[in-house]
């Protein structure tokens, strides 16, 4: 202590208040502007930010017909929900399937079938082909013209599609999965705008049907 | 070579083993090999290399260990941010500046105890430690995942060995006050 104490705790100060400006920095940048804390939330706020363009991917539906994602995504012009399940699944894509089973029910009680459609993809190429897809529709109650399942015909793509929409899909006891679960809010052009929680459902609609073309809904 | 040396080759290359195949496998699946071995043993590697290698390291910056903790503090907070450890765990570059940070972090701890009056340490010993205790306790009572890369089994089981660590390492920092250092071959002072 007795060097030039008073120059060695300023060059300490200095040095301190740097290393704790540079941490906040870096915590700032990584966490989007301390918003976001989880890899979960982060794609949130991405993608609210900057919608994510998805590419295109073979897809096959319940009835075995092979077609382009774009494809069906503009079909009809509904901005579409989205959520990603595998049909042998027993854990939290039985609550997703409630919540898609409860925007169902709002979506034909309300009219909007017109200008919202639900879409469950399947991250589980090599087991749910066009029977297992039947069957799980038929488990769930969808209705046809508002819900729809469909599963990638390569499984090739299925690393893609799961990058694309930020989806961390990890091998669980007893040949399950577990994968983190959101609605996700697509436009008829392929582009992903919004990523909500499963306790969102409300919201999801709200904004899918407010994205929906209103010339949409004149149509026969 | 001498004791501290060793310990911080052993640790520093256990650690590295856990980033390379087929360690990394243990990373990749167990939140508890992620963060209760991995990075504990990078932290231990640094600490050692300091005391082996540069034992006055930075001592003009490092008035009463300031510098040190703050560093230390602030890279610890940052890799238990639950997005940071997704992304060392699927971004290589993510990694790497994972192993050489807590690297760092452990040298900076080791200079800041060497250089801290009793009263400086336990400010940020009584901060760091129950910092980790509370996330630990959040990360096992919690229904919600929050990192997408491990199974909620695996966070909950990371967050008791978290509070467990918290609570081995306070014990261990109290010990340390029973004997005189021999890095500073004097008792800690109290205030500077």
């Amino acid at each position: 202590m007795s060097d030039a104490p008073q120059q060695g705790l300023m060059a300490t100060f200095a040095s301190t208040l740097a290393v704790l400006l540079i941490a906040l920095l870096a915590l700032f940048q990584a966490t989007a502007g301390g918003a976001a804390f989880t890899t979960e939330t982060l794609r949130r706020s991405a993608v609210a930010a900057a919608p994510v363009t998805l590419p295109d991917y073979a897809i096959v539906d319940a009835q075995g017909r092979t077609y382009a994602m774009r494809q069906l995504l503009a079909a009809d012009g509904k901005v579409w929900i989205v959520d990603f399940v595998y049909t042998r699944c027993n854990t939290l894509c039985l609550s997703l399937g409630t919540v898609f089973q409860q925007l169902q029910a709002q979506i034909v009680a309300r009219g909007l079938q017109d200008r919202v459609g639900l879409l469950s993809i399947s991250f589980d190429p090599l087991r749910d082909e066009a029977p297992a897809l039947a069957e799980y529709a038929r488990r769930m109650g969808m209705l046809p013209g508002v819900w729809q399942m469909v599963s990638l015909r390569r499984e090739a793509d299925r690393r893609r599609l799961l990058d694309d929409f930020g989806i961390m899909v990890l091998p669980a006891p007893l040949g399950e999965f577990e994968h983190n679960a959101a609605l996700h809010v697509v436009t008829p052009r392929g582009q992903l705008v919004h990523i909500l929680g499963l306790g969102e459902s409300a919201e999801a609609l709200a904004l899918a049907s407010a994205l929906a073309p209103a010339a949409v809904r004149g149509m026969p | 070579m001498t004791a501290a040396a060793l310990l911080a080759l052993v640790s520093g290359a256990a650690a590295l083993a856990l980033s390379l195949p087929p360690g990394r496998a243990l990373i990749e699946q167990s939140m508890v090999w992620h963060m209760l071995v991995q990075m504990p043993l990078l932290v231990a590697a640094g600490w050692w290399a300091a005391a082996a290698w540069a034992p006055g390291l930075g001592r003009q910056i490092n008035r009463h260990g300031l510098t040190g903790f703050m560093l230390a503090q602030c890279t610890l907070a940052y890799w238990m941010v639950p997005a940071l450890v997704d992304r060392a765990v699927v971004m290589p570059g993510a990694d790497a500046a994972k192993l050489v940070s807590l690297i760092v972090a452990g040298a900076a701890l080791r200079q800041g105890f060497a250089q801290a009056p009793l009263t400086v340490q336990l400010f940020f010993v009584g901060y760091g430690l129950p910092m980790m205790a509370w996330l630990g306790l959040y990360l096992a009572s919690t229904d919600l995942r929050l990192c997408n890369a491990y199974s909620l089994a695996s966070q909950t089981r990371a967050g008791q060995g978290m509070v467990v660590l918290a609570a081995v390492l306070g014990l261990a920092w109290a010990a340390s006050l029973w004997r005189p250092d021999s890095s500073r071959n004097r008792p800690p002072r109290l205030i500077a």
